[in-house]
C-alpha cells in the first residue's frame, strides 16, 4: 500500500511530500535488527558501568584480591568494550553516539593503576607454574615483559576503537600512558608512555621473539586463550593501517602449537605451556578453557572451532529444570584456593554458543540464567548480581560473579552468530562512514534500532525512554543532507519532509530543524517509538 | 586506513650492531657493510625447508631487481654456530646461493645478534637430521638502510616478485 499521510493539528499548515516507495515493502526488505527489552537492559548495564566515576568499581568486584582471577577488572572492562563493538557492528550500526564515548571510557578505565598494578607483585613469580624461575625482580611497567593478559587488551581495545569510530585518538604519541602517582612514596611515581602502534609493535616483536607460540601472562605461563587477544589486536591494526600482521602471526601460531597440540588427546583445548620447561599444563576439569578459547579463536580459525565445539559442549553441559541448560560444576583451578568458584564456565559457554551459532543451546542457557541466577532490573539495567553460594537446595549451580553477571551473559545475548569472526573480517568500509547515523542524543533514552539500508534508502530508528518514564527527547542525525527529498515517519505516520538541503514541513508534535550538517529531531518520547527516515530514490533517477 | 603505509616496528627496537665472522673467516660488524642496504635472514645450513625456500626467494627477488641489486648486500646469519663454521657456510652458500655472505661466530655473538633482531631459534630433537637436532627459527627477512638502521621486515609468505617490488619502491624512495 502507499502510505496515507496523516495531518495532525497543532503545527503550521503542512504539505508532506508523498512517498514514492511502498513502505511495507521497504520494511520487509530492510530486515533491520532491533534490541528486545532484555538485550536493551543488558546493554544499558554496560553503558551504566562505563559512566561510573574513575576508579568506582562498585558492582564489579569478585571474591579474589589483587586482580588475579579470570574475572578481574581488566577482563570485565575489555569484554564490555568487545560487547559494545559487537552490538554496534551487528545490531545498531547507525548509532555511534551510543557506543563511542562508553568504549573510550573503558579504555581510560583499563589504564587505571587499579587495573594493572597487580603486575608489580605477579611479575615476581614463584607461583605454582613458575617456581622454576626463582624470585624475579618486581616490574612496574605492565606491558614491557609478559603480562599479555593485560597488554593485549589495551592494544586490541585501542585499535578496535580506531577502526570502529575512525578516531585516531590513541595513535597520538603517549595516548596510552600507564601512570601511577603515589601520594606518600615513590618519588614522583611511574609513567610509561605508548600509543596504539608502539604498543602493537612491542607486542608483535615479543610474539616474533617467542616463535609465535605466544607471550606469557604470569612469567613462564603462555596461555593459549590470552594469546588470542593480541591476534585480534593485530587484525585491527591491519584493518586500520594496512599490512598482514594477523595472518603472519596466526600462520606462525599454528606452526608453533603443532609441536604441542592446540587440543589434547581428549579434544579439549590445551590451557598453557610452561615457557622454560616447554611442557603443557592442562587441567582435566576446565570447561572455561574450551569455551573461552573457542569463542575467541573462532574469529580467525572458525572451521577448526566449529569442528570440535559439539563434542566439547557435550562433555560439559548439564540439563537444568524445565528444558534449561547449564554447565556442570567442576573443581576450582586455583591450587591454593579450592573454595573459589565462579560462573565463568557457564558464562563463556554461553558466549561460545552465541559465537558458533548454537542458538538452541544459547536459548536454553539464557533461560537457565533468567530463572535461576537472580536476574535483576535496576534503573533500566539488566544483570545478574554476585552470588557466592555454589548450589541451591536442589543441587543446581547458582554461583554468579561480576564478570559473568555484568559482561559475559550480555555478550552472549547481544552477539550474533559468527559475530566476532565477522568483526575480525572487517565489517565496514568507507561507505559505512558516509551513511546517515545518530551522532547526538539527549539523556535518558535507549536506542533499540539504528540501521541504515542503502538499498532502500531508509534509516530505521527506534527509541524508548529508560525506566518507561516519558521525556522530551532530541536526536541528531549526521551525514543527513544531500541524499534527495526525504520523509520522516513516526510510528509509521509521516510527520516531516524536506528536500536535499532544507526542512520543508513537520507536524505531529515533533520539531525538526537543520543544524549545520545534522538534522535535529525533537519529540516527546512516551514509549517505544519508531522513527523512519526514507529518502526518495526516485529523485536520484 | 587500509592501503596506507603500515608502521611495523619502532626502529629503535630492532637491529643494533653485531660482531660476527663472515664465511671467509674475517671478523665483521655492521659497519663493514655500510653504504649498501643489508638484507638479513637468520637460519642454519642444515635447515631442510625454510632456509632454502627463503634464500631462494631472496636470490630470485634480487635477480628481478637487475643492476639495482648491487645496492643490497644479502646476509645469512647462523642460529646454529656449533655446526655452521665459516667453511661450512661458505660451501653451502657458494654452491647454492652465491649472492649471500654467511655470518657466524661464537654462541654468545650469535645470541646477541638474534636478540638484537628479536629472532626466535630453539634447538629441538629431529630424528631426520644426521646430528639429531634442528633449530626452528624466525623466518623474517630484515632490511637495514646504508647507515645500518632498521627499515622494515618481510614475512615468509611474501613471494619473490612481491619482495622485489617492495625493495624497488624503497630504493626508489631513497634516490
Amino acid at each position: 500500500m502507499r502510505l496515507a499521510e496523516r495531518q495532525q493539528g497543532g503545527d503550521s499548515a503542512l504539505e508532506l511530500k508523498p512517498l514514492s516507495q511502498d513502505v511495507d515493502a521497504i520494511r520487509a526488505r530492510s530486515e533491520a535488527p532491533s534490541l528486545d527489552v532484555v538485550q536493551a537492559g543488558s546493554l544499558r548495564r554496560i553503558l551504566e558501568l562505563s559512566e561510573r566515576l574513575p576508579d568506582d568499581w562498585s558492582g564489579m568486584l569478585g571474591p579474589t584480591t589483587l586482580q588475579e582471577d579470570f574475572g578481574a577488572l581488566r577482563f570485565q572492562l575489555a569484554y564490555m568494550a568487545y560487547v559494545l563493538a559487537l552490538t554496534h557492528a551487528h545490531r545498531l550500526p547507525a548509532a555511534p553516539v551510543v557506543f563511542q564515548k562508553p568504549f573510550d571510557n573503558f579504555i581510560q578505565k583499563i589504564l587505571s593503576p587499579d587495573v594493572w598494578t597487580y603486575w608489580h607483585y605477579v611479575s615476581t613469580g614463584r607461583g605454582p607454574f613458575n617456581k622454576s624461575l626463582g624470585e624475579l625482580p618486581a616490574q612496574w611497567n605492565p606491558v614491557e615483559v609478559d603480562n599479555i593478559m593485560y597488554s593485549a587488551y589495551v592494544q586490541s581495545m585501542a585499535l578496535m576503537y580506531h577502526y570502529l569510530f575512525r578516531d585516531p585518538k590513541y595513535a597520538r604519541p603517549g595516548a596510552l600512558s600507564f601512570s601511577i602517582k603515589p601520594l606518600f612514596w615513590g618519588e614522583g611515581g611511574k609513567l610509561f608512555l605508548y600509543d596504539e602502534t608502539s604498543l602493537n609493535d612491542h607486542i608483535y616483536w615479543n610474539m616474533v621473539e617467542r616463535g609465535y607460540l605466544g607471550i606469557a601472562c604470569e612469567p613462564n605461563c603462555i596461555f593459549q586463550v590470552c594469546n588470542q587477544i593480541p591476534i585480534i589486536g593485530f587484525r585491527f591494526h591491519d584493518l586500520v593501517y594496512g599490512g598482514n600482521l594477523a595472518r603472519e602471526v596466526t600462520d606462525g601460531y599454528l606452526a608453533a602449537w603443532s609441536e604441542f597440540g592446540i587440543l589434547n588427546e581428549m579434544g579439549h583445548y590445551n590451557m598453557m605451556i610452561q615457557e622454560r620447561e616447554r611442557t603443557l599444563i592442562t587441567p582435566d576439569q576446565a570447561p572455561w578453557a574450551d569455551f573461552w578459547m573457542a569463542a575467541l579463536m573462532h574469529a580467525w580459525n572458525p572451521d577448526f572451532v566449529r569442528e570440535h565445539y559439539p563434542k566439547q559442549m557435550a562433555a560439559w553441559r548439564m540439563d537444568g529444570p524445565d528444558g534449561t541448560l547449564t554447565i556442570r560444576p567442576v573443581r576450582s583451578i586455583a591450587p591454593n584456593r579450592p573454595e573459589l568458584i565462579s560462573a565463568r564456565d557457564f558464562g563463556w559457554a554461553a558466549v561460545c554458543a552465541s559465537e558458533v551459532g548454537d542458538e538452541e543451546t544459547l536459548a536454553r542457557m539464557l533461560r537457565y540464567a533468567d530463572s535461576m541466577l537472580q536476574p535483576t532490573w535496576e534503573r533500566g539495567s539488566y544483570y545478574y548480581p554476585r552470588q557466592d553460594e555454589p548450589v541451591n537446595a536442589s543441587g543446581m549451580p547458582i554461583t554468579m560473579d561480576p564478570h559473568t553477571g555484568n559482561v559475559l551473559l550480555a555478550y552472549a545475548r547481544l552477539n550474533v552468530p559468527g559475530g566476532l569472526a565477522k568483526l575480525y573480517d572487517g565489517v565496514w568500509n568507507d561507505e559505512h562512514f558516509a551513511e546517515p547515523a545518530v551522532v547526538g542524543m539527549s539523556s535518558g533514552i535507549d536506542v533499540r534500532q539504528a540501521w541504515f539500508d542503502n538499498a532502500t534508502g531508509m534509516l530505521s530508528l527506534a527509541f524508548a525512554p529508560r525506566d518507561q518514564r516519558a521525556l522530551a527527547a532530541e536526536f541528531e542525525i549526521g551525514r543527513f543532507w544531500g541524499r534527495g527529498t526525504w520523509t520522516i515517519l513516526l510510528d509509521d505516520v509521516a510527520v516531516a519532509s524536506g528536500d536535499p538541503g532544507t526542512v520543508l514541513s513537520s507536524t505531529g508534535g515533533i520539531a525538526v530543524r537543520r543544524e549545520d550538517e545534522r538534522l535535529v529531531i525533537a519529540l516527546p518520547l512516551n514509549g517505544l517509538t519508531s522513527v523512519l527516515v526514507v529518502w526518495d530514490r526516485s529523485d536520484a533517477r | 586506513m587500509p592501503g596506507s603505509c603500515p608502521r611495523l616496528a619502532s626502529t629503535s627496537e630492532i637491529g643494533g650492531d653485531f660482531a660476527l665472522i663472515d664465511h671467509y673467516g674475517r671478523p665483521v660488524t655492521k659497519a663493514d657493510y655500510a653504504g649498501r642496504y643489508m638484507l638479513l635472514f637468520f637460519g642454519f645450513t642444515h635447515c631442510r625447508v625454510v632456509c632454502p625456500r627463503a634464500l631462494g626467494r631472496i636470490s630470485e627477488a634480487l635477480d628481478l631487481l637487475g643492476t639495482s641489486a648491487c645496492l643490497i648486500q644479502p646476509l645469512y646469519v647462523s642460529v646454529d654456530p656449533a655446526r655452521d663454521t665459516p667453511a661450512v657456510m661458505k660451501a653451502f652458500l657458494c654452491e647454492r646461493f652465491p649472492r649471500f655472505v654467511g655470518l657466524t661466530g661464537t654462541e654468545e655473538a650469535t645470541t646477541a645478534a638474534k636478540s638484537a633482531f628479536r629472532v626466535f631459534a630453539q634447538r629441538r630433537d629431529d630424528a631426520d637430521d644426521a646430528d639429531g637436532y634442528a633449530m626452528p627459527h624466525t623466518a623474517l627477512t630484515y632490511l637495514l638502510d646504508p647507515d645500518g638502521a632498521f627499515v622494515t621486515h618481510f614475512p615468509d609468505t611474501i613471494d619473490a616478485p612481491g619482495l622485489a617490488a617492495r625493495l624497488r619502491d624503497i630504493l626508489d624512495m631513497s634516490r
